[in-house]
């Protein structure tokens, strides 16, 4: 009768189902209006020992009609330390929260810059190396260095079918054919109460190339194009004497640097050369849970948009949410949209999650 | 192909160097150092190991054990400890697994001595028949609070002395007074709170939470309800309703709660029940006069003694 732990169960794997579900309304200048409910993602996850020096888990997820492989990935302890070395597809580490998985945010949406720069979900196939060491007794150091077949974004629905950012996957590659992420962080006690973490990202595409390919001009590219993407993350976290009370606030900004984007001339048909100015982007949030079932927060977040022009663009959510219980979850969500290249658009949704079984995803270095 | 090389020759030399500096900082003079999840278990710790152990509670006295924020130093100081002292009965679900999968410590893993689970052994109550979260965030091998059985100080500090021994057999007559001198101690408390708890058999209480059950259980105390519709679940209006009306209809005259979950419920019962707000601590150190377990365990007593109305016989 040890600690029951997210490995134990009276099955082998442990499994676990995550059900997410948004009700909306969004009040769009132009286009999309009215009301919405849907299914967002239904997760499928499956944690187990392989051997006494390596776990595996799984998760897949349906979300709208595709069922996707989220992650499905091997954790290798046998190097004894702290070290770890992760292989197969998994989400990549980069600052707060392009770890976590939607339903896991501290609100509805991923931070709108982190959806600009880096997708919607940023996941790929490959291997991680990280390791952490101790400062003192009471900070934590970890960094992680990962390579990758693509880390390129998965295109959105309304994305112009016919235009696409791609890599050549070929069997065999060097260097330059990898994409790579590097992450640093540092965590620290702050008093008795708090506790402060600072961070370092990257996320380099070494080559791609853009593919544009209409009927009446197939087949152009513009290739040999390379984009890094920096983060600094800044998160300070204090808690009560009981627990009960918690107060997190955090800021992280992002440069997205070289061939970030490109368009098309609709009226010959052709795709202009990528532009490369480097643009510019943040996320700054605060949330307050008064006990285990209420919390309140806010999060706003601005950029530059990789559009040739630096149009901008920004995002402020706010909500509330309510722990029903442990493993049910309700968020009421009042999010604005302003955008000098897009539509504005104000949105109130309502969101239940349920979590049945076991479920954790780790740590949130 | 260069700066992969060079990378991996990195990796290797960081390797090699941890592991000679880890060894290297082994000595038997050292303290041993101890991490435990509750300040109960430090305390008993301490009372067994003296100045042979050097222990850090992850819980502070005034928290609730379900629901631990980790901290940096958590995670520093599993990384380097000699031994991990748990409740278990998975009290400690929601920070002890990452912590231990994160922490890399060999010595303290399940299964290993250095890995001291203190329920081991013991007989839980109310565990259940069938596992389905309809009933709350139960706990699938019983009720987890056993640190608040007046029992529970004899039983923890066997396993504790146990596990000392085991791992540092060179200090076991050490180990071994102190443990005689702890039970010799327990030995007069118990007699000591047998005494002033011998009259409240039939009393009955509420409780915001299921945490006092082995101390009701060991007294014949009747908990009647919980202010929580189900463990973990928060009270609904028609529940709050329910129980004013059980307090009322049951002459109740007692609601107990923890540091944690003494809220606006709970006292907006009180105040439409007739019924008094019972404050007691759920670990050492919350409370003054708290800071050992058999500190925690008088106040608890003479807490509800003064609640029930009877005497606390001087000592």
């Amino acid at each position: 009768m040890g600690q029951v732990n997210r490995f134990t169960s009276l099955f082998n794997p442990a499994f676990s189902f995550i059900l997410d579900t948004v009700g909306d309304y969004t009040d769009n200048q132009r286009t999309r209006d009215g009301f919405d409910a849907r299914l967002r993602v239904f997760e499928l996850a499956a944690n187990a020992w392989v051997d006494p020096n390596a776990w595996a888990y799984f998760i897949g997820a349906a979300e709208e009609e595709s069922v996707n492989i989220e992650e499905a990935a091997i954790h290798y302890l046998g190097f004894g330390g702290h070290r770890t070395l992760r292989a197969g597809r998994f989400f990549v580490d980069f600052g707060k929260q392009m770890q976590l998985h939607v339903h896991e945010l501290r609100t509805l949406e991923r931070p709108l810059v982190l959806r600009a720069y880096l997708g919607d979900e940023s996941k790929g196939d490959g291997l991680q190396w990280d390791d952490w060491t101790s400062i003192g007794d009471s900070t934590a150091l970890r960094w992680s260095i990962g390579v990758f077949s693509s880390l390129l974004p998965e295109e959105e629905e309304d994305f112009d079918p016919e235009t696409t950012a791609a890599q050549e996957l070929a069997s065999t590659k060097h260097g330059a054919d990898f994409n790579y992420t590097a992450r640093l962080t540092g965590f620290t006690d702050v008093g008795s109460s708090g506790t402060l973490q600072l961070g370092a990202s990257a996320r380099a595409i070494p080559r791609y190339a853009f593919l544009y390919s209409p009927a009446a001009n197939p087949d152009q590219t513009d290739d040999d194009l390379s984009n890094v993407v920096y983060g600094l993350d800044l998160t300070y976290g204090w808690v009560g004497d009981t627990g009960e009370q918690r107060w997190t606030t955090g800021v992280e900004a992002l440069a997205n640097t070289g061939d970030n984007g490109a368009n098309i001339d609709q009226t010959t048909q052709t795709l202009n050369p990528s532009f490369d100015d480097d643009v510019l982007g943040y996320v700054a949030w605060t949330d307050y849970q008064f006990n285990r079932y209420h919390s309140v927060g806010a999060q706003f977040s601005a950029l530059e948009l990789p559009d040739g022009n630096k149009s901008d663009e920004s995002e402020v959510e706010v909500f509330y949410s309510r722990q029903l219980s442990e493993y049910l979850r309700m968020r009421l969500v009042v999010s604005d949209f302003e955008s000098d290249a897009n539509d504005d658009a104000l949105r109130v949704a309502v969101q239940l999650t349920a979590i049945l079984g076991t479920h954790g995803h780790g740590l949130n270095w | 192909m260069k700066t992969m090389l060079k990378l991996l020759f990195l990796s290797l030399v960081a390797c090699v160097s941890e592991t000679a500096i880890a060894a290297a900082a082994t000595s038997p003079a050292e303290k041993l150092k101890v991490v435990t999840t509750i300040p109960d278990l430090a305390d008993i710790t301490n009372q067994i190991g003296g100045d042979r152990v050097d222990v850090m509670s992850i819980c502070k006295g005034r928290e609730n054990a379900h629901a631990v924020s980790v901290k940096p130093s958590h995670l520093v100081a599993m990384s380097k400890c000699d031994m991990f002292v748990e409740v278990g009965l998975s009290l400690e679900l929601a920070f002890v697994p990452g912590l231990l999968e994160s922490c890399r410590n060999e010595k303290i893993q399940p299964g290993k001595p250095a890995f001291v689970n203190c329920s081991l052994g013991w007989e839980a109550i109310e565990v259940p028949a069938s596992l389905s979260r309809q009933a709350g965030d139960v706990h699938p091998h019983g009720n987890p609070h056993m640190n608040l059985d007046p029992r529970a100080g004899r039983h923890i500090a066997g396993r504790v002395f146990e596990a000392l021994v085991a791992i540092d057999s060179a200090s076991k007559v050490a180990y071994q007074k102190r443990y005689d001198d702890y039970l010799a101690k327990l030995t007069e408390a118990e007699k000591r709170w047998s005494e002033i708890g011998t009259k409240w058999k039939g009393e009955k209480i509420i409780e915001y939470h299921q945490e006092y059950r082995y101390f009701a259980h060991s007294r014949g105390i009747d908990v009647i309800g919980t202010v929580e519709t189900k463990p973990g679940v928060p009270p609904t209006p028609n529940h709050i309703a329910h129980v004013i009306d059980l307090i009322k209809r049951e002459r109740v005259k007692v609601i107990v709660t923890a540091i944690w979950s003494n809220n606006a419920t709970v006292r907006r019962i009180a105040e439409e029940s007739g019924a008094i707000v019972l404050e007691i601590p759920n670990m050492c150190g919350g409370l003054p006069g708290t800071e050992t377990w058999i500190g925690m365990m008088d106040v608890l007593h003479k807490r509800f003694a003064g609640a029930f109305g009877t005497t606390v016989p001087s000592k």
